[in-house]
């Protein structure tokens, strides 16, 4: 009775001793989060005020009111460093870039679709005694050994030329193929089929034509690796389509063959509304 | 309930850090952009502070380190111009706008590829979601120096239309060295 009583009571004691910890250290958090939040707004409104007088012309280089013909010597140096890495950023956007490594050359090859930059590749060489590819990021179904046994050996910028025209082909394929996915799924019907390459795309979409709806079926084989537009298109509509639908499909099988997919698909959209 | 207010606190601090990042990396890139050292001032910093440095030992990297980095990258600099025939006689960049996933920036860039030579100016847009950084060019504007020809300007106003600046580089590069073979021929006949 007694001895568990006593018990009792000091479990109880126990409990609100942890009880009080608990909410100590609550309240040490609080306040430091508090300070910190203090801290921080200072920090940000004297950058804001820093950021706003650099606006207006008025700071030197040193970030504090001075004369701007003393800069560091350190500070110059840094200046150039970080001009020299922005120059070397815009070779990226040339097509080709690289770095020199002990053993050779890293390069860069960028892909692009008119002004939207795609993913690029990567190709250590190796140049020391016959040129050597070390490593590459270059997917497999792109012909690398085939281009680097034509070239490598002999003009290494023909080889990363003729490379490229394959990489930024492929990417353009794949590009407009992903556009249509994402741009007109409410015009295709069931799964755009492609293949890794991207070199052959079959799909079926739908046209509308005085308020009625008609299956399309497009077949799109691009020949030419260098090529984004395909070599040989086949549109097909129901064997029960009226005529003026094998009419309309004749035209868009002209049309995938000179103008890029999506493109193509925004001209039918525009088309259709001004009928309508 | 104390929970609460330590999120409140939390999520201040959160957005507080990113504000300051951005706001430091604003005033970095401004300074960057709005200065300009010839090469005889690099010159001549390298040499003072090699002076400075001596016998001090800062946290800061020291000046041979610096001098390294920069002889470094512009051997890169260098092999790419040689290599690629394309050769970059100016570059200035402006920073336009800038948000925590959004960047813009205006680039003006002049340069020659073999014997043509050619400004350009254009803005990039480059985003940030989640893991990849996507980077787009508009309102291209292309001037070359045999801009008469008619080919050529029939080539620059497609691409400044697509904003096509990756195929103007490529195209420039094969066209300026069948353009200097074509060159070198015409001068071996006469």
């Amino acid at each position: 009775g007694v001895f568990a009583h006593l018990e009792m009571l000091e479990a109880r004691a126990h409990e609100a001793a942890v009880k009080q910890e608990e909410t100590e250290q609550q309240e040490e958090k609080l306040a430091r989060l508090k300070a910190r939040v203090q801290e921080l707004r200072l920090q940000r409104d004297e950058l804001r005020a820093k950021v706003d007088l650099q606006q207006k012309g008025q700071l030197g280089k040193e970030g504090v009111v001075s004369d701007p013909a003393q800069p560091s010597a350190r500070a110059v140096l840094e200046w150039k460093i970080k001009s020299v890495k922005a120059m070397l950023q815009v070779f990226y956007l040339t097509g080709i870039s690289g770095k020199l490594t002990k053993r050779g050359v890293c390069f860069c090859i960028s892909t692009a679709y008119e002004g939207t930059y795609l993913d690029s590749y990567h190709l250590d060489l190796l140049t020391k005694a016959e040129v050597q590819i070390h490593r590459h990021s270059v997917p497999i179904f792109i012909p690398l050994e085939q281009i680097a046994k034509k070239y490598l050996q002999t003009d290494i910028r023909r080889f990363l030329s003729v490379l490229s025209d394959h990489l930024n082909a492929y990417a353009g394929r794949r590009y407009q193929a992903d556009q249509l996915q994402g741009r007109f799924s409410n015009r295709i019907e069931g799964t755009l089929q492609r293949n890794s390459l991207c070199n052959l795309l079959v799909f079926n979409y739908n046209v509308s034509s005085k308020s009625k709806t008609f299956p399309f079926n497009a077949r799109l084989l691009y020949g030419d690796l260098c090529c984004s537009l395909p070599t040989e298109v086949t549109v097909s509509c129901t064997p029960d389509a009226p005529a003026s639908l094998a009419e309309m499909a004749a035209a868009h099988s002209d049309l995938f063959r000179r103008v890029a997919l999506h493109k193509a698909f925004c001209s039918f959209s525009s088309a259709e509304e001004s009928v309508d | 309930m104390d929970n609460s207010i330590c999120q409140v606190y939390e999520d201040e601090i959160q957005s507080l850090e990113e504000e300051i990042k951005l706001l430091a990396e604003k005033y970095e890139e401004s300074q960057q952009e709005s200065t300009f050292f010839s090469d005889e001032e690099i010159l001549m910093s390298i040499k003072s502070f090699q002076r400075e440095f001596q016998g001090q030992s800062k946290g800061h990297e020291s000046p041979s380190d610096l001098k390294a980095q920069l002889e470094s990258l512009e051997t890169d600099l260098s092999f790419l111009m040689k290599f690629t025939g394309i050769q970059f006689t100016s570059h200035s960049k402006k920073t336009v706008e800038k948000t925590t996933n959004r960047t813009v920036r205006k680039h003006r860039l002049s340069g020659n590829c073999h014997s043509l030579s050619f400004q350009l100016e254009f803005q990039l847009l480059e985003m940030q979601n989640k893991e990849t950084v996507s980077a787009v060019i508009t309102d291209l504007s292309i001037i070359m120096e045999s801009g008469e020809d008619s080919d050529v300007s029939k080539f620059v106003s497609s691409t400044e239309e697509h904003g096509n600046l990756l195929t103007f580089f490529r195209s420039l590069s094969s066209y300026a060295e069948w353009y200097e073979h074509r060159r070198c021929t015409f001068l071996h006949f006469k």
